[in-house]
């Protein structure tokens, strides 16, 4: 059926049919009479289909053209014009469109192209958008799209449900709430954050704000979807460093690294080639021969999960020939700064200060050339006084009288590359020797350096290995603070957001917000004076992650690490402690009781929720598709977590796979039926704003308004009840008969007030400084983007650790480069030696190559991923616009020599397992793909497989236990930072040809 | 009625240059045109504008084998009409099955067995050769406006005509009667029928938005700002300069010998590998041949001048086609349309006096 057909006749009550060229259209009556009566009209009760509120009748107007031109002509008109963006998870979007509406309904989408020019020189952002952004039009009148609250009537996932009205819907919520916080408390409340639906004002900040106020657990997203870039944080101190797009324009080497960004960035990979253009070289090293391969100069090919090999070849290269930018090392990085050969640990100021003596842990030394002894390293400045040694055993007398050896981490760093010869390198990556020494010769020649990786390389079990090398490889040459340098991590937090930290609106909340966040930092620093605003900025979040400390009453943490959740609740306890095989064999205990140690250390403190007493009872997403995004979760959660689910709420624009299994689906507005900013990247350092095209179709609700109503439903039941509180383990209490006053920041921000909300971010922000004075809704409606002028006030933020100029690219960690500002790691500087106990354990004090463990058991095959050309997350996915444009369902690529020697040809169904499980799928031959390589892109619904498994369903979903540390300095949980992820890369499978069931 | 024109020069002709080095397949350009132009009954398989992976076997089908195009004397040669299969794609799904069935049915065509076969770009990051040596590249493709249009030629209704002012060829709907003689002429084959109207049709070059100063949707729309749209004739323009003066925008397939105006920057790629790992920079990674045999034998002449050029902005000198490749701004893309389609204000039907579309003026904001 034509999709825009079928919205006219949708929108002609009565059966009357729209003219088309004067034609009658009998298609759609015929695929009613004929296969579908009777679910069809199901469904239009449901909303799946059809659907009539929202949508203005289409008023039959005569056709009035000279000839047939004229046709064509109307086509491409429209009667109202606004501002519209995509408000997912996608890296960055940000895209500015305008949305084109036709009689009262979105009839087309088109970049707006209206970014200003910003530095001379460098090429412009136009015209923002991909493929999908132009036709999200479709998907919001699509048959995916959910229209009513909805309440399953058969078993759970059986797919009988029966419309209900909100009242309804939002009574079984509260009610089923309201029995978790009687039963077990309020941690048996799950709130997971979305990417789906990623508005700033809707999306997901108001189910996260009433999950604070009623003490729910918030599941950290960061960690949940595998998108924290641990050994950038381990280097770094935080991973939320990126460069503008139009900064690539800069280098003069450009690594496309563990990204895929052809696939990924569809509108921001035209710097890359205008860059080429302009004479920078582009290299990429990835397994196989991708679409972001074809544009390069360099290709290099490598085995899956090898690349610390790789760049630490490139680094014993670049020292052996004298490349090292020696100023940069020292100034910038732990590599002066010295180690006990005894210990293996840093040199403190608390072995060297006598008895009595006041000593920091976390004070460090270098060995002064100039004085001939150890000097200590400044805290509050990366400027050296001393002259340090980078090579050299020295002699060093304790406090105690004992005299210890000591060396530079420089000297410890030649030793470890040792192993890594090119030769030795080329038999673990499969890259040649002499290839290995051009690319080393490429970055030490460059001047600008960037590495492009997005969230590939940390999807590896031993990813930090892989990120910490890169970021070795660039320290060594001096490619970071500076203009076309550095790597990309990313960010989100120049906007100041007070939905989940702010008791009262407008200016009074914000004031009570900064005296409270200026009391944590006052503490803070009279605990270290040395403490840079940055840090200071990180310490609040970390005192928020714990305790309260910015609501004047008690509320839930901020977000909590998932992996103690996975691991006591969730089913993963029996995978993790179940399989040291497909862990890292430097292990020497089963998962579990590195856990537990974690735990038992405190390094956890605080954060550690869910309780392991307090089984969850309630689950409610907004736009996550929990069953879908986590690895392995498919097969674990719906076993192991699903049954002590009394309660699973999806909220969403469309069906998802986690929808499907669900008890209640509440229908959000998308994204063009309310006010909204999508969640701003510094990648585009733009504002985008949406706003209301058309009236939110069917019954769908902005999520504010659907979380206010739901706080009154919760207040309203509860005193019916007579309960007036929920009480979490800590004692904490929550007050329920208070939610509402609470929720609504004290009646400032009722449940129509969307606009009202938005003005109070937009407000704040610009009084943090990140937008210009003066702006407010107001000039978003006019212009649709506003630029970012700073970097906010909190610790994301911070990170960036730059200034942004009005017309300069925005490049990141230009304090630390230009002035000397230090790092939030332990030893205030890039940090490359962690001698943390359990890295010393496991080797990994210093970056390393190790061998990917063989997830899933011993089969040939390793089965990687990324992101999908054709959907952000599994929004489009199902689009039928875009299963046109592929091969209409997912497949797994592989190449034909592997497929031969197994029987199979294109287009077979395979069955596809390990000792874990087993899917099924069809497979697409490409010469591209690397032999003993197999791919299939993330994220196919798993309604799309056969039997509903979908490829999640093969990966077991193992955590590195590492990252379990703590105690140590920077190594220490806060929002979206250092927690332990799920590996999904490199996942060992065999395929064979699936026994004949017919067509999938 | 228009007559038929063959033989009539057009005043000005609208052309476009893709640059394949920029482009990375994302189809926004045949996004952006199936939004605006064929979401109507018939046309779901239509894709105006699509982008292939090359070497492949494309869409339709084979379409290289297909035949049509012009004898040396002009006439338009007969080719094979291309099927519906091979077109492939426009699958209907079972979207309520797969909602409210009890069972757990995948979301799967409702037709074809439950499988699909073929669509626009079934051979996606496919291309030829062996690992480590594999090579592709996208290849997008729309009616190439011919200055010698076989599909006019072969129309016995006179239905299509090469506008005079613009160069555009157009299909008068009302006069087509679907014969598809069009269809089979076209050696591109990237003309489509549509099966419930009975008409013929393919891409319009937007010529409603080209009259209100707005650039086709698949060129203002395309993320890669590889598209470069402009009168050919226009001396100072870029087209002008990348086909005539730098010679490095080549037309499709010049062989069939229909005259195409949408030129292609043939695409460079990465050094192979020899068989013990190192690199060959000797031989290219895309068989010379198979360019040629896309691009005509310019296209060896081409790669080295933009070679050439690459190299000089490496080694900090100037390079005037480099920068007209980069384009820097993205209006410099767009050729005399430039306008911002939002700043065009329609009036409504009742305000207006007559009963034409054309009452439509545009106002700027």
């Amino acid at each position: 059926m034509s999709r825009k057909r079928e919205r006219q006749q949708d929108a002609a009550p009565g059966g009357g049919t729209p003219p088309l060229l004067g034609q009658p259209v009998t298609r759609r009556g015929f695929l009613k009479g004929a296969s579908l009566g009777a679910a069809a009209l199901y469904l239009t009760q449901l909303g799946c289909r059809g659907g009539e509120e929202g949508i203005r009748r289409v008023v039959a107007q005569p056709y009035l053209y000279g000839d047939w031109t004229d046709l064509y002509r109307q086509k491409w008109r429209w009667d109202k014009v606004t501002w519209g963006t995509h408000l997912i998870d996608c890296y960055p979007g940000s895209c500015l469109f305008r949305v084109y509406t036709k009689d009262g309904m979105v009839w087309r989408e088109e970049q707006a192209g209206r970014y200003p020019e910003i530095e001379p020189g460098v090429p412009d952002m136009n015209p923002r958008g991909c493929q999908k952004g132009s036709c999200f039009s479709d998907v919001m009148y699509g048959p995916e799209r959910l229209r009513y609250p909805l309440r399953r009537v058969g078993e759970r996932g059986s797919g009988q449900w029966e419309r209900i009205s909100w009242k309804e819907a939002l009574t079984d919520v509260a009610d089923g709430i309201l029995d978790a916080l009687e039963e077990v408390g309020p941690e048996s409340v799950i709130y997971e954050l979305p990417p789906g639906n990623g508005g700033i004002v809707n999306g997901p900040l108001p189910g996260w704000r009433l999950s604070r106020l009623i003490g729910a657990t918030v599941l950290d997203s960061n960690g949940m979807v595998g998108d924290f870039n641990v050994g950038l944080y381990e280097t770094f101190g935080k991973f939320q460093f990126v460069s503008s797009i139009d900064d690539w324009f800069h280098a003069d080497l450009i690594l496309v690294w563990h990204m895929n960004p052809v696939y990924t960035r569809i509108p921001s990979v035209h710097f890359v080639y205008e860059a080429r253009y302009h004479g920078t070289k582009v290299v990429n090293i990835a397994p196989d021969y991708n679409a972001s391969s074809v544009h390069a100069d360099l290709w290099v090919p490598v085995e899956p999960g090898s690349d610390a090999a790789l760049a630490l070849a490139m680094c014993r290269i670049i020292i052996d020939e004298g490349w090292v930018n020696r100023e940069f090392v020292v100034e910038q990085t732990d590599l002066p700064l010295l180690v006990r050969l005894d210990t293996q640990r840093f040199l403190r100021q608390t072995d060297l200060a006598g008895e009595g003596e006041e000593a920091r842990d976390d004070q460090f030394y270098v060995w002064d050339e100039a004085s001939g002894g150890p000097a200590p390293a400044p805290r509050d400045t990366l400027r050296m006084n001393a002259r340090p040694a980078l090579e050299g055993r020295f002699a060093v007398t304790l406090a105690s009288g004992e005299q210890v050896d000591v060396t530079p981490v420089f000297e410890l760093l030649r030793e470890r590359l040792a192993d890594y010869t090119p030769e030795r390198a080329a038999s673990i990556t499969g890259v040649r020797p002499s290839v290995i020494r051009r690319l080393a010769r490429m970055v030490a020649e460059a001047k600008r350096v960037h590495i492009l990786q997005g969230w590939n390389v940390n999807k590896y079990y031993h990813g930090d290995l892989m990120e910490r090398s890169q970021a070795l490889l660039l320290a060594l040459t001096g490619n970071f603070g500076r203009k076309g340098t550095g790597m990309r991590g990313f960010n989100s937090a120049q906007l100041q957001v007070g939905t989940v930290v702010k008791d009262h609106a407008g200016i009074e909340g914000f004031i009570e917000l900064a005296d409270r966040a200026l009391d944590v930092e006052e503490e803070l620093l009279q605990e270290d004076p040395t403490l840079t605003e940055e840090m200071r900025a990180i310490g609040i979040e970390q005192a928020e992650a714990q305790r309260r400390v910015l609501f004047p009453y008690d509320v839930g943490p901020l977000t909590v690490p998932a992996a103690f959740y996975w691991y006591w609740h969730a089913g993963y306890k029996d995978v993790w402690d179940g399989h040291p095989d497909w862990s890292d064999p430097a292990m020497n205990r089963p998962l579990g009781e590195y856990l537990d140690e974690a735990v038992s250390k405190g390094w956890w403190e605080g954060v550690a929720l869910p309780q392991k007493d307090r089984p969850p009872r309630v689950l409610l997403e907004v736009a996550v598709s929990t069953l879908r995004r986590t690895r392995g979760g498919y097969k674990v959660l719906r076993e192991h977590l699903w049954p002590k689910l009394k309660l699973i709420v999806a909220v969403d624009v469309r069906m998802s796979s986690t929808a499907r299994q669900a008890d209640i689906v509440l229908p959000a507005a998308g994204f063009y039926e309310k006010t909204d900013f999508r969640f701003p990247v510094t990648d585009v350092n733009f504002l985008t704003f949406t706003e209301q095209a058309v009236k939110p179709v069917g019954q769908s609700k902005p999520e504010w308004e659907i979380f206010t109503l739901l706080a009154r439903k919760i207040q309203e039941r509860a005193l019916a009840r007579g309960v007036t509180k929920a009480s979490d383990a800590a004692g904490r209490e929550f007050p329920l008969d208070k939610l509402v006053e609470r929720f609504t920041m004290h009646g400032a921000v009722r449940e129509r007030d969307g606009d009202a909300l938005a003005e109070d971010i937009v407000r704040d922000t610009v009084r943090v400084g990140a937008l210009p004075e003066r702006t407010t809704l107001k000039t978003f409606r006019k212009q649709g983007i506003v630029r970012f002028t700073g970097l906010g006030q909190t610790g994301g933020g911070l990170n960036l650790a730059t200034d942004i100029k009005p017309d300069e690219t925005v490049s990141p960690l230009r304090w630390h480069g230009e002035r000397q500002v230090p790092y939030p790691t332990l030893t205030r500087r890039i940090q490359f030696y962690i001698d943390h106990d359990w890295f010393l354990e496991g080797d990994e004090a210093l970056p390393r190559h190790k061998p990917n463990p063989q997830m899933g058991g011993s089969h040939p095959l390793r089965m990687t991923s990324g992101h999908l050309r054709w959907s952000i997350h599994s929004t489009w996915v199902a689009n039928r616009l875009m299963l046109y444009t592929h091969r209409g369902g997912p497949f797994l690529m592989m190449c034909p020599e592997d497929a031969e020697a197994r029987g199979l040809a294109d287009n077979d169904e395979v069955r596809v397992y390990n000792d874990f499980d087993e899917f099924r799928v069809r497979i697409k031959l490409s010469p591209s793909v690397r032999p003993g390589q197999v791919i299939i892109y993330h994220a196919w619904e798993p309604y799309q497989y056969r039997n509903w498994k979908p490829y999640d369903t093969a990966i077991p979903g193992m955590i590195k236990w590492l990252h379990l540390a703590g105690g140590y300095g920077h190594l220490k949980f806060w929002r979206d930072n250092w927690q332990p992820q799920q590996a999904d890369r490199a996942i060992a499978v065999e395929v064979e040809k699936a026994a004949g069931e017919g067509a999938v | 009625m228009p007559a038929r024109r063959s033989g009539t020069a057009p005043l000005k002709q609208v052309a476009m240059v893709f640059d394949l080095n920029k482009c990375m397949g994302c189809q926004t350009c045949s996004v952006g045109c199936k939004v605006l132009w064929t979401q109507e009954e018939g046309e779901d398989y239509q894709w105006w504008c699509s982008v292939n992976t090359m070497p492949g076997r494309g869409y339709p089908k084979d379409w290289e084998g297909m035949g049509g195009g012009a004898r040396q004397d002009g006439r338009a040669l007969a080719g094979r009409l291309p099927s519906r299969a091979e077109f492939g794609g426009g699958w209907q799904y079972n979207y309520e099955e797969v909602y409210t069935s009890k069972e757990h049915i995948p979301l799967r065509p409702i037709d074809g067995n439950g499988t699909t076969q073929w669509g626009p770009n079934w051979d996606e990051d496919e291309g030829g050769g062996r690992w480590p040596n594999s090579y592709f590249f996208y290849l997008p493709r729309l009616c190439n406006h011919c200055t010698r249009p076989v599909c006019l030629e072969a129309c016995p209704r006179g239905a299509m005509y090469k506008r005079p002012k613009d160069g555009i060829v157009l299909r008068d709907e009302d006069e087509c009667r679907g014969y598809r003689f069009c269809m089979e002429a076209c050696p591109y084959k990237k003309i489509y029928f549509n099966l419930a109207r009975q008409v013929s049709q393919q891409c319009i070059l937007c010529f409603p938005r080209l009259e209100r100063g707005v650039a086709p949707a698949c060129a203002r729309q395309c993320p890669g700002r590889l598209v470069f749209v402009g009168y050919v004739d226009d001396e100072d323009g870029p087209i002008n300069q990348l086909v005539y003066r730098w010679r490095v925008a080549l037309p499709l397939h010049p062989e069939y010998g229909t005259g195409p105006n949408i030129f292609y920057i043939p695409p460079l790629a990465p050094y192979r590998l020899n068989a013990d790992g190192s690199l060959d920079e000797s031989t290219p990674r895309i068989p010379m041949q198979e360019l040629e045999q896309l691009f005509g034998p310019q296209v060896g002449r081409a790669l080295a001048t933009l070679k050439r050029e690459i190299a000089k902005k490496r080694r900090g000198e100037a390079s005037e086609l480099m920068d007209t490749l980069i384009a820097y701004h993205w209006n410099e893309l767009l050729g005399p349309w430039t306008r911002d389609p939002a700043t065009i204000r329609w009036l409504r039907p009742e305000a207006s006096s007559r009963g034409s579309a054309r009452r439509a003026q545009p106002e700027g904001r």
